[in-house]
């Protein structure tokens, strides 16, 4: 786990919105900032991955590393290549060594394709494999690899044929078709009964570590992220605020939007179901054509002080174990938070006596 | 790969097969291809295709003669017409004289429309005609004639005998309404196949029987001779669909019709949809100031009239089929085109295009794999529409004189029909077969096109 197979340095997107006359004849030009300066790598054989909210960009940066959308500035490097500016041939090749898993493995199949040509089509596109006969060996043994057997039953079928599970599974073979080096998931399991969510991932896990693959998994949910990635990035309008190892950003999370987003998940624990969680956030997540000054999280910060907003927005600094926090303020936010937490307890203490 | 697209096929065909009304339309198309392909036999006036317009060529049929299977369902049958040709010729060598009997067997509900005797002569000869009738009543008709070249002669029961018939029968009737009666305003065919009784004139009863047709001809110059004589009986009913005001027989047109209907309609439609959709699908498709351009090109083709083009190219060139396949080619494209674009700037949208994308797929396999077929259904849907259109915009071309005058098709039969006001006369063997061909061909291409979009779009399917 030492070479980046992916680097990815201020890498930004901006939508240009539509103008009305008055601003034409003014020069003026307002901007979604989508993805704004976003830094990370991810090392070969890693499952890195991409939390937020819906609207924070994580989409967006991952259709960047896939080439899908244009990049409006930074550098993205794939295994020691610039890629950020690839067109033509260069890109078809960047498009056979990065694959996507949708989130919808319904809609991102042709409805009118049986999963064989599903699962033919990327090596259609690529020319790969000398005849017919030695496709259909692999399409089948990648079937197998995904536990769609056996795979007759499978390649005859349409997509709308089968279960969420199995289409996600099809989906997934897809990805694998070129033995690609770099997988973004986006949300491969939000549109799955929450039955087959583990079973999909736990597959995912196995073909990763059966075949050393690297995944970008972006998802909204950070119980399967703790679950499944090795490294968390956490982005917030188009940012990442914090980023870490998993297991240390879900137990010692610092920055306070992190926190809340903790705070957010339930827990159908018994003990715990009733309890109205109080979520250390307030207001709604502004929109992305005007993102304010100093830390963008600000405004719905509990912890902001004049600093937060009259200075430069922070900087994602490591705290030691590869552990980055983009917040001024998070060594006292971590003591304040330590004493509620003691309070609690003692509380909690109390009313048990 | 090629055993594959034929495994392919046969499911496809398979598959087709359970769906009934596609099946409907395959059969007819096969009758249509049967129709095209088994021309020649079918057709009763062979030279059809090159003398459709030719009056001289009809000239022997009766004029808005009905389908003879028309006598299937009426109590009182119409005289089937007939060529008769001449039997018991006797030549004496010594006075050029030639005489010769036409007998004709009838039997039938209804009088037919006119007795015809035509002659090709040569020089000054002199003839005489007796009709016998199976009562005995005869009638007799003289003519002298002569010419320096060859001449063909034309004996009508109904032009030239009129005032004999009524001689022969005028006995028969009570001679006060025999005396009213104006001889040339007689029903003649009526009366010269009629019972000699009171109320001969006014309600006809028909008398069966052989009515002979004797022929004396003797040549009185010296270059004088015969060179062919026959007799025709222009029926009440002719061929299988009867006939129209210029004698034509509809049956033969209609047959001569159909490879123009299934050329014209498929050419045009198939051309004009498969540029259309995938002009459309790719406006859809790039979007931006490539979307823009080709919304420009399509709205000046939508704009230009078609009509004056045509005229004037038919000023510059002779009238043609082919290039009024070509015109509609041109300016019938955009038909689906905005349909298309919109369903594109729907489809583009769709998850898998992104993901093909994704895969690295050229705009080219995107637009034919993923997207076109999805207008497969569309398209075959309004190219069944645009069949029929086809066909009546070829009739609305001939309607202003621009029709290919050397073919002849369903439109320009229908706008005859139409033009020699067969509506108001109740000529419906006129209208009602070649209106039918055209909804027919419009229904073979719907039905198919409909079972293709079952198969195709398995969404829609039940199962």
């Amino acid at each position: 786990m030492s070479e980046p197979i992916l680097v990815a340095e201020n890498l930004t997107k901006w939508f240009p919105v539509k103008r009305s006359l008055t601003q034409v004849v003014r020069h003026e030009r307002t901007w979604v900032r989508a993805v704004d300066g976003v830094s990370f790598s991810v090392e070969k054989g890693e499952i890195f991955g991409l939390v937020g909210e819906s609207g924070c960009g994580k989409t967006t940066t991952g259709k960047l590393v896939m080439k899908l959308l244009d990049i409006t500035d930074g550098t993205l490097k794939l295994q020691g290549e610039d890629v950020t500016h690839i067109k033509g041939a260069a890109l078809a090749q960047h498009r056979r060594h990065v694959q996507m898993i949708f989130q919808d493995p319904y809609a991102s199949m042709n409805p009118r394709f049986t999963i064989e040509e599903v699962l033919m089509e990327p090596l259609e596109i690529h020319n790969v494999g000398k005849d017919r006969a030695e496709r259909d060996v692999w399409v089948r043994e990648i079937l197998e690899e995904v536990k769609l057997s056996p795979p007759d039953e499978f390649l005859v079928r349409h997509p709308h044929m089968l279960s969420g599970g199995q289409r996600q599974r099809a989906a997934t073979a897809r990805t694998l078709m070129l033995n690609p080096s770099l997988i973004v998931a986006d949300e491969p399991v939000s549109m799955i009964d929450l039955s087959t969510r583990a079973e999909i991932l736990s597959m995912m896990k196995q073909l990763q570590r059966e075949m050393g693959l690297t995944y970008i998994y972006i998802t909204h949910d950070l119980s399967t992220a703790r679950y499944f990635t090795d490294r968390l990035a956490v982005m917030y309008l188009g940012k990442i605020i914090e980023m870490g190892p998993a297991g240390t950003i879900i137990d010692k999370a610092l920055h306070p939007y992190t926190m809340a987003l903790i705070g957010a998940v339930c827990e159908p624990v018994s003990g715990k179901v009733n309890q109205i969680k109080d979520v250390p956030i307030k207001g709604e997540i502004p929109a992305a054509t005007n993102i304010p000054t100093g830390c963008r999280f600000h405004p719905r910060c509990l912890y902001s002080v004049a600093e937060c907003w009259q200075e430069e927005e922070p900087t994602l600094d490591d705290i030691g174990g590869g552990h980055r926090v983009a917040c001024r303020r998070y060594k006292e936010i971590e003591r304040l938070g330590n004493a509620a937490r003691t309070s609690e307890a003692s509380l909690g203490l109390r009313r048990t006596a | 790969m090629k055993r594959d697209r034929l495994a392919q096929l046969r499911s496809f065909w398979s598959e087709f097969r359970q769906v009934r009304f596609g099946m409907v339309g395959v059969a007819l198309l096969v009758v249509f291809l049967a129709l095209v392909i088994f021309e020649r036999p079918l057709l009763t006036y062979r030279d059809v295709n090159s003398r459709w317009r030719d009056m001289m060529y009809w000239t022997d049929s009766p004029r808005y003669a009905l389908p003879v299977w028309v006598n299937w369902f009426t109590s009182k049958d119409y005289a089937t017409s007939a060529v008769i040709q001449a039997q018991n010729v006797q030549e004496a060598e010594g006075v050029r004289r030639t005489t010769m009997e036409f007998p004709y067997e009838f039997k039938a509900g209804r009088p037919p429309s006119d007795v015809l005797l035509q002659l090709a002569l040569t020089g000054q000869v002199s003839l005489t005609l007796d009709i016998v009738r199976p009562d005995g009543r005869s009638v007799t008709y003289q003519k002298n004639t002569s010419s320096s070249g060859s001449q063909v002669l034309r004996i009508s029961v109904d032009q030239n005998l009129r005032e004999r018939v009524f001689q022969m029968v005028a006995s028969a009737e009570d001679p006060a309404v025999a005396a009213s009666r104006n001889p040339k305003q007689i029903n003649s065919v009526g009366v010269l196949f009629g019972k000699a009784q009171p109320g001969v004139f006014s309600d006809p009863q028909v008398l069966d029987g052989t009515y002979v047709l004797k022929l004396d001809v003797t040549l009185v110059g010296a270059t004088a001779k015969l060179d062919s004589a026959k007799v025709i009986v222009a029926g009440g009913v002719s061929g299988i669909l009867g006939t129209d005001a210029q004698k034509r027989d509809l049956w033969s047109g209609l047959v001569a019709g159909t490879k123009w209907a299934l050329i014209i309609g498929l050419l045009t439609s198939i051309i004009s949809v498969v540029v259309g959709v995938i002009y459309g699908v790719a406006s859809g498709y790039f979007g931006g100031w490539i979307d823009s351009l080709m919304n420009r090109i399509y709205e000046v083709f939508v704009s230009i009239p078609l009509l004056p083009i045509l005229i004037v190219l038919s000023a510059v060139f002779k009238p043609s089929i082919w290039i009024m396949i070509t015109m509609m080619c041109i300016f019938f494209w955009v038909g689906p085109v905005k349909t298309v674009r919109s369903i594109a700037l729907q489809l583009k949208e769709n998850a898998y295009i992104e993901a093909a994308q994704g895969l690295g797929a050229s705009h080219r396999r995107i637009l034919f794999k993923h997207m076109i077929p999805q207008l497969v259904p569309y398209a075959f849907a309004s190219m069944a529409l645009a069949v029929p259109g086809a066909i009546t915009y070829e009739a609305s071309i001939s309607l202003i004189g621009l029709g290919d005058a050397t073919v002849v098709t369903w439109g320009q039969i229908l706008f005859d029909a139409y033009s020699s006001g067969a509506v108001l006369q109740g000529i419906w063997w006129w209208i009602v077969p070649p209106g039918l061909a055209i909804a027919l061909m419009g229904m073979t291409f719907a039905f198919i096109g409909f079972a293709m979009d079952t198969i195709l779009n398995p969404k829609l399917r039940t199962r």
